[in-house]
């Protein structure tokens, strides 16, 4: 759903620095929300991690570059990387042009999917962080 | 008729010197990343000829030209006319800029540097774990790619300098600003003097630098002349630790990527192979290596305007290490590890290093 401007669905989870989750069989699906991609301009470079690679909770387990920025992406819950996309290996700007949809990230068998519920979820919670952070980065 | 531009004044006649063989645009990284003949260096001394006769004008419109190169020199290297492309690009990049003409991205990175201690405006720097700004024999200098981008490279290089009991300290270090000087601007004199003082403050009369780009600032722009006059030496890694012994080795099948800045610029290829071949039983050549090394992609600011190119390029130079099947690339710049790393692809299972950062995780295995 339309909500200050930016793209943020209300039905998926959301990790703090801007990454959406959601459910997907036994597993969970991972990319950036529209905030974030709008914020980072052109994705140049994704880092995909080996399958099978231990994750764990609020750690960092990824870089992701735009020109001269550089994101981490944490781990949003224990478990391990099921897969990635490996279409952004060589079209890392999926993610800005359909970043719920072909321009996912990552795949997480997570150790318990409860976990998911301390990620940010419900529209009530989703704007309060969203109007946050927009007023946190108009400042910077 | 005077000459309009400074590049002409100082190079009227290289430009001219070009016998358009296209020599240039077999070695040429970018033209091998995009097949656009403009983009190499016969391209470019074409377009600037035409600006000398008047024909057309520098303006924003040459910007992806003239701004798209990454000064490795490869075209200098095989130049039968004896062209000093880099040092003309980088000199009409500053006319570009003196009339308002620059890449976005530069102005953006001077302005970054006149506000910021580095070129990412990054508030908060790594604090790899040690005291900075004691007395010590040596400084090292991380260099801006290897604090805010390759951090985890840098703190291997400063386990195994203490692993080696090197008596180091880091300084609050701030960027030495030699890149400007390849993107039209000027080394910022402000950076410079932070620098300068903080290394004296330590009393170390070497700097022992991560970067061969901040390496060949220091001792090469005039700015940083009270170095040399202070009696402080500047050398890059791999030059100090060439009298090492390290006692370990490996059985992998290791190569070596030349970094422009060493290689090229700097004539430095012997010490860093000298030292692989203490660590390492296979060690094997690219194709094109030493004076040809194909560039990374990242240098010239290109990695920071172009990326797309820039990571193209890496990978061109990525299926030459997959060809010879290597396990291990080896290089001594944190710009190439950071772009050769982006670059591999999963299928692709070498691993890259610094060569520092890889003999001390052969040293904390062996231990």
């Amino acid at each position: 759903m339309e909500m200050h401007g930016y793209n943020m669905p209300e039905d998926l989870y959301y990790e703090e620095n801007h990454f959406w989750v959601k459910e997907e069989g036994d597993l969970l699906v991972m990319g950036m929300d529209d905030f974030a991609q709008t914020m980072a301009g052109e994705i140049v470079y994704v880092q995909l991690p080996d399958d099978g690679k231990k994750l764990k909770l609020g750690k960092k387990f990824a870089k992701i570059e735009s020109g001269k920025w550089l994101g981490k992406v944490f781990a949003p819950v224990n478990g391990e990387l099921a897969t990635v996309n490996e279409e952004l290996e060589t079209n890392p700007g999926l993610i800005n042009d359909d970043c719920y949809g072909k321009g996912w990230m990552y795949k997480i068998k997570p150790d318990d999917k409860g976990e998911m519920e301390n990620l940010i979820h419900g529209e009530e919670a989703i704007e309060k962080w969203l109007v946050a952070d927009i007023e946190k980065y108009a400042e910077e | 008729m005077e000459a309009k531009y400074d590049f002409e004044k100082k190079f009227r006649e290289q430009v001219l010197k070009c016998s358009r063989c296209g020599f240039c645009q077999a070695v040429c990284p970018v033209y091998g990343a995009t097949l656009r003949p403009a983009l190499n260096a016969r391209g470019k001394m074409l377009l600037l000829k035409e600006v000398m006769d008047g024909t057309i004008e520098l303006n924003d419109e040459l910007i992806e030209t003239l701004f798209q190169c990454t000064t490795c020199a490869s075209c200098f290297e095989n130049c039968p006319s004896g062209v000093e492309v880099p040092e003309i690009i980088k000199q009409v990049r500053k006319d570009m800029v003196n009339i308002g003409t620059c890449h976005p991205a530069f102005k953006g990175m001077n302005e970054v540097l006149e506000k910021h201690t580095n070129i990412y405006a990054e508030d908060e720097p790594e604090d790899f774990e040690r005291e900075r700004n004691k007395k010590a024999e040596c400084v090292f200098f991380i260099g801006c790619v290897g604090a805010y981008r390759e951090d985890e490279s840098t703190l291997a290089t400063l386990d195994l300098l203490d692993r080696l009991k090197v008596d180091y300290t880091l300084i609050d270090e701030v960027c030495c600003s030699g890149v400007l000087e390849d993107v039209g601007y000027e080394i910022n004199t402000r950076l410079a003097e932070t620098n300068i003082e903080r290394i004296l403050a330590t009393g170390a009369k070497t700097v022992i630098t991560g970067c061969p780009y901040c390496s060949r600032t220091f001792n090469e722009k005039a700015p940083y002349a009270p170095l040399k006059e202070k009696g402080v030496t500047v050398m890059h890694i791999s030059q100090f630790l060439k009298g090492f012994d390290f006692g370990v080795r490996t059985d992998k099948r290791v190569t070596y990527h030349d970094p422009c800045d060493l290689g090229r610029h700097c004539g430095i290829y012997d010490a860093p192979r000298n030292t692989i071949r203490k660590i390492a039983s296979d060690f094997v050549e690219m194709p094109d290596n030493r004076e040809n090394a194909l560039c990374c992609g990242a240098g010239g600011g290109v990695r920071g305007a172009y990326a797309k190119n820039s990571i193209a390029m890496a990978r061109r130079r990525l299926e030459q290490a997959e060809a010879v099947g290597a396990d291990v690339v080896l290089t001594e710049c944190n710009s190439c590890v950071h772009n050769l790393s982006n670059a591999k692809l999963r299928k692709q299972k070498f691993k890259i290093y610094n060569t520092s950062e890889f003999i001390n995780e052969l040293m904390e295995e062996n231990e």
